[in-house]
């Protein structure tokens, strides 16, 4: 798939999977950074009971190794996030290794939020959450997209959801 | 009653004459705390001479007992054509409108010191949320259970609610499903394990509430005490070890009694019933409790079979329904126990009567892929390989033995591997699962709200897909709608067609 990061992609609500724009790459690859905190902590614990190694070079490394590796994996799960909205409802496809598919009906959907945080709007992204009724899916949600993309399936999913309302 | 309340300008009503003090009792048990501590630290501290602070448990009441009187003043409601309003408040008064239409369950509710006094709580609750809409404490019995059939006849027409507010004949045309008897209800006690739970908890109250060391003492003087009095019988290690048994057997007959006991207070007298669209429960020994959902709030299905239930030849039928749940506080009263326990064919029967399209029980299941017998086994081994390992490090080479525990739970994954299965038909989806302990967990199709298909490396290697359904209201705790270990080709075309038939219905509540 061919990504501009000039002009958003054009949406025409097709049944064509849309990928994310690149630019969010970063801001993905920030957020997988976190997982040095899991690194950082056992480490510190194994130096501070081995004694093999000195917690103020251990718990670096691991921090360091957890930062990397987390945000390899995240632009890589990035790059591979589709998603697509057609008569059938709004989809979110995720992962190599471990793949996920999900799929709201559009029937289904209670209400939606847009989120922008402040790193996002300066990239011109948005996060889309879309609610359920659910409990486990019970909010759908979907990070890094172009904002307008994003204000275009809101309003294109709202609008579903005035007309047959569930309730 | 009066007649036909049809208009807005219906009379405004109020709570009953009662209702403060049971507004008080609700208040001073969510404050007993604090005031516990202000008697007790307020008592120590006036011996210094500070007299005030004697008065302020009983200044704390009596504020409480205005508030309640307050509100009994306060709280109106009016009974409309489509809905209920209610108003409430002095100062920061509010006012809401609640159409009937939105409400999923009424709850009536009468404890022991609400029947004493002729009253009876009510709670009308819609879905999803924290509270419920309306919570009524308390109205007289009359005018609660003169609600209730309101409510529940609500979508029937004016000239329905009109022969509800007249009288109440209605209720005797409701045809019970089932009724348990009191020898059920002691089965019900010794299968569910609801004693083991309250001893549980109470030994966790205790561990927070009591100073730490009380507890220690008590558990060192009674070992103590227990271990002198065994010295002293002189007894060989083979009476001393059956002197444990008993001692384990009898406080385990100990916990079952107690299930027993909180089952017969919970569910004796249990009458499950319905009318052209409600389904009502009526239960409780010294509180009484009815409450009803109508059919088509029910969003998914739980059909249960322990190895207890088994033995006595029975099962239970339970039900998720997207009532607003006080999250992590066990809440009893919503109606999820639709057969508590019945006969394997009484619970069909019950499916089937409710569910008349659903084919109960089905004859197509499904069988998952063979990777499973295996793959099932792999939970236990994370946690057993590592835990023999450190237990051998510490322990000795005897730790080693653990590993026995291996051949049979790889049996009980073949067992449980060749048990499950899945169905799916225009109308419901279904999975059944267990071996030992065995469940059916089935949707109506139109009240799924999500899926997704998900695969694992794992499930890449053996050529499977999970299929992960979910609905409205389920517990946490309840095992998911999930097709697990399915050949990747069906669960991509039970997705397909699932995600088609959604798209073209609409949701049923």
């Amino acid at each position: 798939m061919q990504i501009d990061t000039d002009t958003p992609i054009p949406l025409a609500p097709t049944d064509a999977w849309q990928a994310l724009p690149a630019r969010g790459a970063w801001l993905a690859a920030l957020g997988g950074a976190a997982l040095l905190f899991p690194f950082a902590f056992p480490a510190f614990f194994v130096a501070r009971a081995t004694d093999m190694v000195s917690p103020w070079l251990a718990v670096p490394v691991a921090a360091g190794v957890g930062a990397l590796l987390g945000a390899w994996v995240a632009v890589k799960r990035h790059r591979r996030t589709r998603w697509r909205l057609d008569d059938r409802g709004f989809a979110v496809r995720r992962g190599n290794w471990w793949q996920s598919e999900t799929h709201v009906p559009i029937s289904r959907v209670q209400h939606l939020d847009v989120k922008r945080g402040p790193l996002e709007r300066s990239a011109h992204l948005s996060t889309l959450v879309v609610h359920t009724a659910g409990t486990r899916m019970a909010a759908v949600s979907l990070s890094g997209l172009d904002a307008d993309d994003a204000e275009r399936l809101r309003e294109r999913l709202a609008t579903q959801v005035d007309h047959d309302d569930a309730l | 009653m009066d007649g036909p309340v049809v208009d807005t300008d219906a009379p405004e009503r109020r709570l009953h004459p009662w209702s403060w003090l049971f507004v008080l009792l609700q208040q001073l048990k969510q404050f007993i705390f604090p005031l516990i501590a202000l008697l007790v630290f307020g008592a120590r501290k006036s011996d210094d001479g500070d007299p005030w602070l004697a008065f302020a448990p009983v200044i704390g009441i009596a504020v409480l007992v205005v508030l309640a009187i307050l509100q009994y003043f306060t709280y109106r409601y009016v009974i409309g054509r489509d809905g209920l309003t209610v108003r409430e408040g002095l100062l920061h008064r509010s006012r809401r409108e609640i159409p009937f239409s939105r409400i999923h369950n009424v709850v009536v509710h009468q404890s022991l010191l609400h029947r004493v006094f002729g009253v009876a709580e009510v709670r009308l609750e819609s879905a999803g949320g924290q509270k419920p809409e309306a919570q009524m404490r308390v109205l007289g019995l009359r005018d609660a259970l003169a609600l209730e059939d309101l409510v529940r006849h609500q979508a029937r027409g004016p000239a329905a609610i009109q022969a509800a507010a007249s009288d109440e004949p209605s209720r005797a045309r409701d045809a019970t499903l089932l009724a348990l008897s009191t020898a059920e209800v002691i089965r019900l006690g010794l299968i569910s394990n609801r004693g083991m739970i309250v001893v549980a908890a109470g030994f966790g109250a205790a561990w927070q509430i009591l100073p730490e060391r009380m507890i220690e003492q008590f558990f060192r003087q009674g070992a103590k005490q227990a271990f002198g009095y065994a010295e002293q019988l002189h007894l060989g290690w083979l009476a001393g070890a059956a002197g444990v048994a008993a001692l384990v057997v009898l406080a385990l007959a100990l916990v079952r009694a107690l299930s027993v006991v909180l089952a017969l207070l919970q569910f004796h007298g249990f009458r499950l019933s319905e009318d052209a669209r409600r389904l009502m429960v009526e239960r409780g020994l010294l509180a009484r409790l009815r409450t009803s959902v109508a059919r088509r709030r029910i969003q998914a299905w739980t059909l249960h079979e322990g190895v207890l239930h088994r033995w006595f030849g029975r099962r239970s039928l339970r039900i998720d329904t997207a009532v607003a749940e006080k999250a992590g506080q066990q809440d009893q009263r919503a109606l999820k126990d639709l057969a508590p326990i019945a006969t394997p064919e009484a619970c069909d029967a019950l499916v089937n009567h409710l569910l008349p399209q659903a084919a109960w029980p089905r004859a197509d299941w499904r069988p998952v892929a063979a990777s499973a017998r295996w793959r099932l086994l792999l939970p236990t081994l994370t946690w057993l390989l590592p835990a023999t390992a450190l237990a051998a490090w510490h322990l000795g080479p005897w730790a080693w033995c653990a590993l026995a525990w291996l051949p049979a739970s790889a049996y009980a994954a073949h067992r449980q591997a060749s048990r499950m299965g899945w169905s799916l038909d225009g109308h419901l989806v279904a999975v059944r699962s267990g071996w030992w302990s065995r469940y059916w967990r089935f949707a109506e199709i139109d009240k799924l709200q999500a899926l997704r298909l998900s695969r694992s490396p794992l499930d890449h290697a053996c050529g499977t897909a999970s299929l992960w359904l979910d609905t409205a209201g389920a517990s946490g705790v309840a095992a998911p709608l999930a097709l697990r270990f399915v050949p990747e080709a069906e669960a991509r075309d039970a997705f397909e067609r699932l995600s088609l038939a959604l798209a073209q219905r609409r949701l049923r509540w």
